[in-house]
């Protein structure tokens, strides 16, 4: 990109603030940033080279370690992706199981997103107290697919493992605790006036932006984008009475508002779920067939979209994965930085925007 | 052994400084060395603390197998880190590139190629009760009598 | 002086640009303005970020749905879409190509006044 001022700050690769590398080159006039400049490439691992020409039982567990934060989402779109090119039903039981699984996903992702923005903006109590509720999270999920981070929970027609009543009693209990943690995690958030410091009106980015961008996610929400959910198309979600959350500020503090609220909307979601689970088994049949098709879904950051050939074998052929991060990384570097009156909101900013840089670079 | 010495051993074992860095994961273990942070696992009551910063690091976390942009920087950080030092690769990209090693990949594991690994913390992810134990039992294997096993 | 972490970035930029979707788009865009997609590879390679590099495809689709709705003239240049949307040119140089356009189309033929645009344009992006 062409140079307009000399001064060009880096942060990065290694940053103390960020859990992933990346090196963003601010051009500054004095505290203020004129532009910034993203610099990838330190996590790109050629994964969508490495899927082709592989059986779809090998690339549903590399679809998993595209992100390890939001690893249930991604089996879940290219399940339902090779769902959809074979025609495969799944049985009510497991749809309602996988949901349950994704919400919990989504639960740990938010806590670590707004984890990450705390401890950049060096509210480092109440940083370890999310983390702290984080681990309940995970402990439930481990409950239900067997382990914390990538599960390879779901399979084409089904899911692995039933929610055994014992357990389901358990999440419950263990949900309860989690909403009365987050609701007081959310008290302080919203009412501590160094926090509002630090957050209101810092890192704006306005809805012409924001949809010029293509931002997904809470990043989008927290811009008032409406109908900007995919959840809102899910069969099953539809059947929970699913409703987006919507705020119009558009600063780092809707951004993490957004995502306080969006936990609190994936425990009744879940608390639902097992109430009505219905009975039944847990995996159909089927064989995976030839075809092609785009299918998305939505992840704990935004809109994930899986677009997969396959052959008469259930080999990939071709498959494009784009993910959340692309637009929300794009978007937070070239709209939200920019006109940033410091370099200390800089890091803030890039972080409320809950960067995934593995997810970005595949 | 000399007094000093042993004021050394002291100091050092109670005092740990950790800095981790990415070489190119599905950060699966990035999430789970912070999770070492949590107030379940609380790292810092052993007197270890994560900085980030290799310049004040005793122990390097290395994660990941190596992306290109990674081939000649991670020789450099490795050099900023001051003496005595020690690299743990966490998880299976570090030791074998695990799914990432594969035809089409643009990766060139193991990270051995690169610096020095002086413990290995195979899983995908580890848990970060694993991560902890690591840490603990690698350090003092180095830091104790570091100077006296000078030659 | 040696630079610590500067590095040449061009390889890892093209890297991102033969995955499927993003081959496409280029593709599209080259049709779009005319011209030799080599010539608009190296181009973009050379302008974009790795971010903006990666962001293409969705920027291209959001371009097609929002950008230039109204104006005849400004559709046909894509004066919205390739600098707000796709930031080959800066909106002083897309905005003199525009007037100028505008004004020619009151002389000469429509088609041949957005021709003439569309070579200017060209011209811009490759300078």
């Amino acid at each position: 990109m062409k140079k307009t001022v000399d001064v060009s700050i880096p942060l990065g690769p290694m940053h103390p603030c960020w859990k992933e590398p990346v090196r963003i080159k601010c051009e500054t006039a004095g505290e203020r940033v004129l532009r910034a400049e993203v610099e990838l490439g330190y996590m790109k691992k050629g994964i969508e080279r490495i899927m082709r020409g592989r059986p779809w039982q090998e690339v549903m567990f590399l679809a998993e370690r595209v992100c390890g934060i939001c690893s249930v989402i991604h089996n879940m779109v290219f399940i339902e992706a090779m769902e959809e090119i074979s025609d495969i039903t799944v049985p009510p039981r497991a749809a309602y199981l996988r949901v349950i699984a994704n919400e919990l996903d989504r639960m740990a992702s938010h806590i670590l997103a707004n984890f990450s923005y705390c401890y950049t903006i060096e509210h480092e109590t109440l940083a370890m107290y999310l983390l702290n509720t984080r681990e309940t999270v995970l402990d439930n999920l481990e409950r239900l697919t067997g382990s914390r981070i990538n599960t390879a929970y779901m399979i084409p027609g089904g899911v692995r493992f039933d929610l055994l009543p014992e357990d389901a009693t358990a999440m419950l209990v263990d949900l309860m605790k989690v909403e009365e943690e987050m609701k007081r995690h959310t008290r302080i958030f919203e009412t501590g006036p160094l926090i509002a410091l630090r957050s209101k009106g810092i890192g704006y980015m306005s809805r012409e932006d924001a949809i010029r961008a293509h931002t997904v996610g809470p990043t989008a929400r927290a811009s008032g984008v409406e109908d900007c959910d995919l959840r809102l198309r899910h069969p099953t979600y539809r059947a929970l009475g699913f409703t987006q959350i919507t705020r119009t500020e558009g600063d780092n503090f809707a951004r993490v508002m957004v995502r306080f609220q969006e936990v609190f909307q994936s425990i009744d979601l879940i608390r639902k779920c097992i109430e009505t689970l219905p009975d039944g088994p847990i995996r159909g049949g089927g064989f995976c067939k030839a075809g092609e098709t785009s299918y998305a879904g939505e992840a704990p950051r935004g809109e994930l979209t899986y677009a997969i050939k396959t052959d008469d074998y259930g080999r990939v052929i071709d498959i494009a994965i784009r993910t959340p991060s692309v637009m929300n990384i794009e978007a937070c570097a070239h709209e939200m930085i920019k006109d940033a009156s410091s370099i200390a909101d800089v890091t803030s900013t890039f972080i409320s925007s809950d960067p995934c840089i593995a997810c970005n670079e595949r | 052994m000399s007094i000093l010495q042993k004021i050394k051993n002291t100091v050092r074992s109670r005092s740990i400084h950790v800095s981790y860095v990415d070489v190119g994961s599905c950060n699966g273990c990035d999430i789970e060395v912070l999770a070492c942070l949590a107030p379940r696992y609380d790292i810092e009551q052993y007197g270890i603390y994560v900085h980030n910063n290799p310049r004040e690091a005793d122990v390097l976390l290395v994660i990941g197998s190596v992306t290109p942009q990674w081939v000649d920087k991670l020789h450099d950080i490795w050099e900023k880190i001051p003496e005595p030092k020690v690299a743990v690769a966490i998880g299976n990209c570090p030791i074998s590139g695990c799914v990432y090693n594969r035809r089409g990949t643009l990766t060139s594991p193991p990270v051995e190629k690169y610096i020095p690994i002086a413990a290995q913390v195979p899983g995908c992810p580890p848990r970060p009760t694993e991560i902890l134990n690591a840490i603990l039992s690698v350090a003092p294997l180095i830091f104790k009598d570091y100077e006296e096993k000078q030659p | 002086m040696k630079y610590l972490y500067e590095k040449d970035l061009r390889q890892m930029k093209y890297n991102i640009l033969t995955s499927t979707r993003h081959d496409e788009t280029v593709h599209a865009i080259a049709e779009r303005l005319g011209m030799g997609e080599a010539k608009l590879r190296r181009t973009i390679l050379r302008r974009f970020d790795m971010s903006l590099l990666e962001n293409l495809e969705s920027r291209w689709q959001m371009g097609q749905e929002h950008a230039d709705n109204g104006d005849a003239v400004a559709e046909e240049l894509g004066c919205e879409l390739f600098t707000r949307f796709i930031p080959l040119l800066d909106t002083e140089t897309m905005q003199t190509i525009y007037s100028e356009t505008t004004a020619m189309t009151q002389e000469i033929p429509f088609e041949e006044a957005i021709a003439r645009g569309r070579e200017r344009i060209r011209e811009a992006v490759l300078s």
